[in-house]
């Protein structure tokens, strides 16, 4: 059940989106309160990822304003957004191919190395210090994931729902306030949905992180999120308790057509 | 039947029996073929470095090289001391590295590799021009003497014979394998090279943990700019300094084609394989081809990779899911 008194931390107003004529998004507004999995939901082409990607500042849209942490923020590059707190995983995954997985999740720890150059050249002094102690980090979080056996290998080579799991250490290493997560569990079987499911309940519950995930299959969504939004042609349809929203004829209509 | 006996001999037997007889000449042709791998490797280096942060073949890189060795005889010849003329390149490097990401690249990102890179090709023209309006283009000399670098030979009694080190060389040597380890080094380390690896592999994913590609690509320039200055500091000083020594670039090619375009000990072992093979080849075997052999023996090395290793010895393979 949702906490009326749980604080607001992610607001956006009003987004407008458009690329070219086209709207992606269209006049949006819900807000992601601290502590909770709030899920993303809508048929193909509904403005999902888009929503995410301005969330997350690679896309910047025409009209609307967002708020974190109360206050307003401006326009942002996603490098930026990032060092405010802001994780993400993608789609189709995003991992560095050429790394192995420790070092895909080290990358992680990028804004939190403030260490002179020359002394992580050389590995030297305070440099060897910080080095370790991010370690450390990271290998807790892929114990956490249990993805342990994997940590030298090249994730390349590894198959989709593993590197799936990469990813989301990835962005778990960064420590964020909040994690966008777009379809963690997209293209993986019954098994591995399990997992995924348990290891986003997990991260909610014992690191506090607060999350927004977007997802396609509705039994998880309805099993995970705390409060469910609903985007269709760009457009809010309904925001609410997974209940509430399954209940919304508007919500059934998209999903299942209506007769015409 | 007697072409084909001397045909055989030529190749299977002569050289061999040659390199035994005379190891003093054998092993003055490895130092040579070493010297120049090492150039050659050094050329690749830059192309190697913006290819991996951007995925883009900078065809400025052998102009880099030239402007590098102009721009620090011009603040020499400035009355500005041989070191302080190095710092003075080095911060107009670093300028116009911030300028290229700027003007450039920043406005170019996302779009098409292609158009990257003939972006880099417009690049170049403009840096010729630049260049040639600023610097002037009469070939002058190298000023290596003057920044301290040792002149004139070494010579070893060896095997009976005797081998020359030009002391020249063995800076270049020396200096090349330095700043080769250090960027490994950098590569592996550092937190900026880790951005840099993960800026090449995935420019997304970089930006969403936090690395500024503006930045990353800022440093690389700057870091090509560097390896252009070592080149043309030794390059230049094995010839004058003109224009035409942008030449060189193009045995870059084969190099980045065996070593793979990715990869920073790649370019080295390439450019190892090909000063050290055309060298041998050269002396050895080219005698039956009739001499010229060190212009192409590098071209047909490449081919032979292109046909059978495209990837190159240490470059990503390249995996397309279907």
């Amino acid at each position: 059940m949702v906490n009326e008194q749980k604080k607001v931390m992610m607001e956006v107003k009003n987004i407008k989106l458009r690329f070219g004529g086209v709207v992606a998004i269209q006049n949006v507004s819900f807000d992601i309160q601290e502590g909770e999995i709030r899920a993303i939901i809508g048929p193909n082409g509904a403005g999902k990822s888009s929503m995410l990607n301005v969330i997350n500042g690679f896309y910047h849209p025409q009209e609307g304003e967002i708020w974190f942490n109360g206050e307003k923020r401006p326009s942002m590059e996603p490098y930026e957004v990032a060092k405010t707190g802001i994780a993400r995983t993608f789609q189709n995954i995003a991992l560095f191919k050429g790394m192995t997985t420790i070092e895909n999740v080290m990358t992680g720890r990028q804004l939190k190395m403030h260490k002179n150059f020359f002394w992580q050249l050389l590995r030297y002094g305070p440099a060897i210090e910080e080095e370790v102690q991010h370690r450390k980090r990271c290998e807790e979080i892929i114990d956490f994931l249990e993805i342990n056996n994997i940590r030298k290998t090249p994730v390349g080579s590894l198959p989709y729902g593993l590197q799936k799991r990469v990813e989301l250490a990835r962005a778990l290493a960064m420590e964020p306030e909040l994690l966008l997560l777009d379809e963690p569990m997209a293209g993986m079987n019954v098994e591995e949905k399990q997992d995924m499911s348990r290891f986003i309940v997990d991260v909610n519950e014992e690191f506090g992180t607060t999350i927004a995930l977007i997802e396609h299959d509705m039994g998880v969504v309805m099993d995970l999120a705390d409060r469910v939004v609903v985007l269709n042609y760009g457009e809010l349809l309904a925001d609410g308790t997974p209940k509430e929203v399954q209940a919304d004829q508007a919500v059934i209509d998209a999903y299942l057509g209506v007769p015409h | 039947m007697d072409f084909l006996t001397y045909l055989l001999t030529g190749i299977f037997l002569t050289p061999f029996a040659e390199m035994i007889e005379m190891p003093d000449l054998f092993f003055q042709a490895l130092w040579d073929g070493f010297v120049s791998g090492t150039l050659y490797g050094l050329i690749a280096l830059g192309f190697v470095l913006i290819f991996k942060a951007s995925g883009v073949f900078n065809f400025a890189q052998p102009i880099l090289v030239v402007l590098a060795a102009l721009a620090l005889i011009s603040f020499y010849k400035m009355g500005i001391p041989a070191w302080l003329s190095v710092v003075c390149v080095l911060i107009m490097f670093y300028a116009l590295a911030w300028l290229i990401e700027r003007l450039i690249l920043r406005k170019l990102v996302n779009t098409d590799g292609n158009i990257l890179f003939m972006s880099t090709v417009a690049l170049s023209f403009i840096i010729i021009g630049a260049a040639q309006w600023i610097f002037g283009g009469r070939p002058s000399s190298m000023i290596h003497k003057e920044l301290g670098f040792p002149t004139g030979s070494l010579e070893w009694p060896m095997f009976g014979g005797g081998v020359y080190f030009e002391m020249l060389d063995i800076s270049a040597a020396v200096v090349a394998v330095l700043l080769i380890l250090t960027l490994g080094l950098f590569f592996s380390r550092t937190k900026i090279g880790r951005g840099l690896r993960a800026v090449a592999d995935d420019p997304q994913a970089a930006l969403s943990v936090g690395i500024s590609l503006n930045q990353i690509w800022v440093i690389v320039w700057f870091v090509a700019g560097v390896v252009a200055l070592v080149t043309g500091i030794f390059w230049g000083a094995r010839s004058d300094v003109s224009f035409a020594l942008q030449i060189i670039g193009f045995k870059a090619l084969p190099v980045l084609i065996i070593g793979g375009f990715t990869s920073v000990p790649g370019a080295i072992v390439g450019g190892l394989m090909i000063g050290l093979g055309e060298k041998i080849f050269e002396i050895y075997w080219g005698p039956l081809l009739g001499s010229g052999v060190e212009g192409w023996f590098a071209y047909v090395i490449a081919l032979g990779f292109l046909l059978f290793k495209p990837q190159g010895l240490f470059g990503d393979k390249i995996i397309e899911r279907v």
